[in-house]
């Protein structure tokens, strides 16, 4: 997917100089960006960088202390019960009825969107297939696995085709089966035209889900681009991971000092560098960490990726 | 989204639980303790009272002799020395002592104080305590006569009229009378005020279910998926209002049915009681507007509304009649669940819609003023 394709895509969703306080903390600061028809758009960031407050201000929830928000070519405000017919809110938490069935849930919700009679029947099968729980309709949610709500929470959103589908942490507490699930599901979306807003703090899912991702901490989007974008501005750096045990402090303090390295991080389990030409410095960085009293136990290159992006923008590793 | 909440709510079975089987058992309960007064099935024992009587007057004898011919109990007075009632007493079994001193009647006629002292015997009981409580009554009776011919007397007042006043006073029978009617008088029986009271009190708790329910629905997620839909916050909470209240008015009048048939109990026309229900369930769930506006947190919901509805329930009589005077008795009379219990009182006798015009406007002046109030009250909680 490259930039020129984007611009040529009509534009769903604008944002433009978001900001919300809460007291005297800034949580989210002059956030811009755009979604198009049939992209999917993601929020990488750890957590409490302010990316479900994004989406509470984009799906209406709570109203911005400044900025606008565009959907589908309508301002969207608190207020705005109309245009919340465009979005499909998929929330972190798993918001679906423990004592309805799984088909109760989807007719409730569809009704609250609007559906109705054979249009809401319909879409229900419809969607009861696409996350696997057709033959689980009938039963009470509260007798669902962890994956199976989740995919019953994604169905939810997807019941009225919104013109935008928000998924915030989608996979968060998924065991590896469902999360596949989940993603294949969401790979599958954009083909419709669905424009999607994903926020995750899981790189790998961000790298193969989305189009074009924003790079966010402390409440600003630091970079934003496709991924190939995203990491020229690692400058073609690699990540070496090291892991292993002993003093891991002075082997930091000693690996800073090294030509080629831009920077360390890590704890006692081990430590993350940026380097310019990773495997030319492998060598001397295995020396000087043993040399330090750090007792390695494996050491891995990485090639730039987005957790590198994140290193060389904020500092500090995604997982933080 | 009604239907929804109401499914939910029946499969749960937090409602059938808290607001149906509680208060029947609770009823049941409370009909096994206080339930033998109503009946008038508590029977009085013979009783024996050792007496002196030295008073050299009329009074004396009069007391022991209306003592003897009390209608509820079989009482045999037995007279001694003095000096001989408290070791008789004992000695016997008897119930009770009494010891009139000499100048009895001089002191009673001359408005004076005076002392009568009763022994209670060493199996003191009931009938002990009703015959202690008979003298009592029988010695302001006294008073009340002497006071009423003194007060003559100051007013100028003739002998013989004097004389007929303070018989009249002694023996009990005011020129005026306060007869017991039915559908005037807004009194249940103690069976029906349980099964009223309990009826007002859970309903309190059971409208809970309903606009407090957004608060359960924040904490579990589904609060956003409502808000994000294409439906104003208005429809929301109107929604859950109309749960609260239907829950409320159908469990009100489970329990007054079943307790109507399980105690015995009528509360009169049905179309006139139905009044009632809706009423009074409209009061309570409009109080739920203003809990679900002050609190954080469903925990908080919870605890609010149950401080509230205790609170409500017992001020309005929901296990024992409450009564005050005064501005706090005005306060009183405005409590939904009094009118309620009030309403059903004139029903039971037989009252008709005109009759309950008070308390229904109690109650639906209750529901708008509270329903105003919580939209003025800055929202701390659910924000729909």
């Amino acid at each position: 997917m490259t930039a020129d394709v984007q611009t040529h895509r009509a534009q769903v969703l604008g944002v433009k100089g978001l900001v919300k306080h809460y007291g005297a903390h800034t949580v989210v600061d002059d956030v811009s960006f755009h979604i198009g028809a049939g992209e999917t758009y993601g929020l990488l960031g750890p957590n409490g960088a302010g990316k479900t407050t994004i989406i509470s201000m984009v799906s209406g929830l709570i109203p911005a202390d400044a900025g606008s928000i565009e959907l589908a070519g309508s301002a969207m405000t608190p207020a705005s019960t109309r245009v919340k017919g465009h979005i499909g809110l998929v929330p972190q938490e798993l918001a679906i009825y423990p004592d309805l069935t799984a088909k109760e849930n989807l007719l409730f919700f569809g009704r609250l969107q609007g559906l109705h009679g054979k249009e809401l029947k319909h879409r229900t099968g419809d969607v009861l297939e696409l996350i696997g729980l057709a033959d689980r309709a009938g039963e009470q949610t509260k007798k669902f696995s962890g994956g199976m709500k989740r995919r019953l929470n994604i169905g939810i959103g997807l019941l009225h085709r919104p013109t935008l589908l928000i998924l915030d942490e989608p996979t968060v507490g998924v065991d590896p089966q469902s999360r596949n699930s989940i993603l294949e599901s969401v790979e599958g979306l954009a083909t419709e035209g669905m424009a999607v807003l994903y926020t995750t703090h899981y790189m790998e899912e961000a790298e193969r889900l989305c189009d074009r991702i924003a790079i966010i901490d402390e409440g600003r989007i630091q970079a934003e681009g496709t991924r190939g974008e995203l990491v020229e501005l690692t400058g073609g750096v690699d990540r070496i991971d090291l892991h292993g045990s002993g003093n891991t402090g002075a082997a930091a303090t000693a690996l800073r000092r090294l030509p080629g390295v831009q920077h360390v991080d890590g704890d006692a389990s081990g430590l993350t560098l940026t380097v310019h030409n990773g495997p030319g410095l492998l060598a001397p960085i295995v020396a000087e960490a043993g040399g330090a009293g750090m007792a390695l136990s494996s050491v891995e290159i990485v090639r730039p990726d987005l957790e590198s992006v994140f290193l060389h923008l904020t500092g500090k590793a995604l997982r933080d | 989204m009604v239907a929804n909440d109401l499914r939910q709510r029946i499969r749960d079975k937090s409602v059938v639980i808290f607001s149906l089987l509680v208060p029947l058992a609770l009823m049941a309960v409370l009909n096994l303790s206080f339930g033998g007064f109503d009946s008038g099935s508590a029977t009085l024992k013979p009783a024996v009272v050792i007496a002196s009587s030295e008073d050299s007057g009329q009074l004396g004898d009069a007391l022991l002799e209306a003592v003897e011919s009390l209608p509820i109990m079989d009482v045999t007075v037995r007279k001694v020395a003095a000096g001989d009632v408290s070791r008789e007493t004992k000695a016997t079994g008897a119930d009770l002592g009494i010891i009139l001193p000499a100048e009895f009647t001089a002191a009673v006629t001359s408005g004076q104080a005076l002392s009568v002292q009763v022994v209670e015997g060493d199996s003191a009981g009931l009938e002990t305590d009703v015959l202690i409580s008979v003298v009592d009554g029988l010695l302001e009776q006294f008073s009340a006569g002497t006071v009423t011919a003194e007060a003559g007397n100051i007013a100028g007042l003739p002998h013989d009229v004097l004389g007929g006043l303070a018989q009249q006073a002694a023996a009990g029978t005011p020129a005026l009378t306060l007869s017991e009617g039915q559908a005037s008088a807004g009194q249940l029986s103690l069976k029906g005020t349980l099964v009223a009271g309990q009826a007002g009190l859970f309903l309190l708790f059971t409208v809970g279910f309903g606009v407090l329910g957004l608060l359960a629905e924040r904490e579990e997620g589904t609060l956003s998926r409502l808000q994000a839909a294409p439906v104003t916050p208005g429809t929301i909470i109107s929604a859950k209002a109309l749960v609260g209240f239907i829950l409320g008015v159908v469990a009100t009048t489970v329990l007054l049915t079943a307790g109507s048939v399980l105690f015995g109990v009528s509360f009169g026309s049905p179309a006139v009681v139905a009044l009632l229900v809706l009423a009074v369930a409209a009061a309570a769930t409009s109080l739920t507007f203003i809990v679900a506006r002050l609190v954080r947190s469903a925990e908080q919901a919870n605890i609010a509304q149950s401080i509230v509805a205790m609170l409500l329930g017992i001020a309005g009589g929901a296990f024992f009649p409450i009564e005050a005077s005064g501005f706090l008795a005005t306060l009183m009379d405005l409590n939904p669940i009094a009118a309620f219990i009030r309403g059903l009182g004139i029903t039971a006798g037989g009252g008709g819609i005109a009759d309950v015009a008070t308390p229904l406007a109690i109650m639906l002046g209750f529901a708008a003023v509270s329903t105003l109030a919580s939209r003025l009250l800055p929202d701390r909680g659910v924000r729909a």
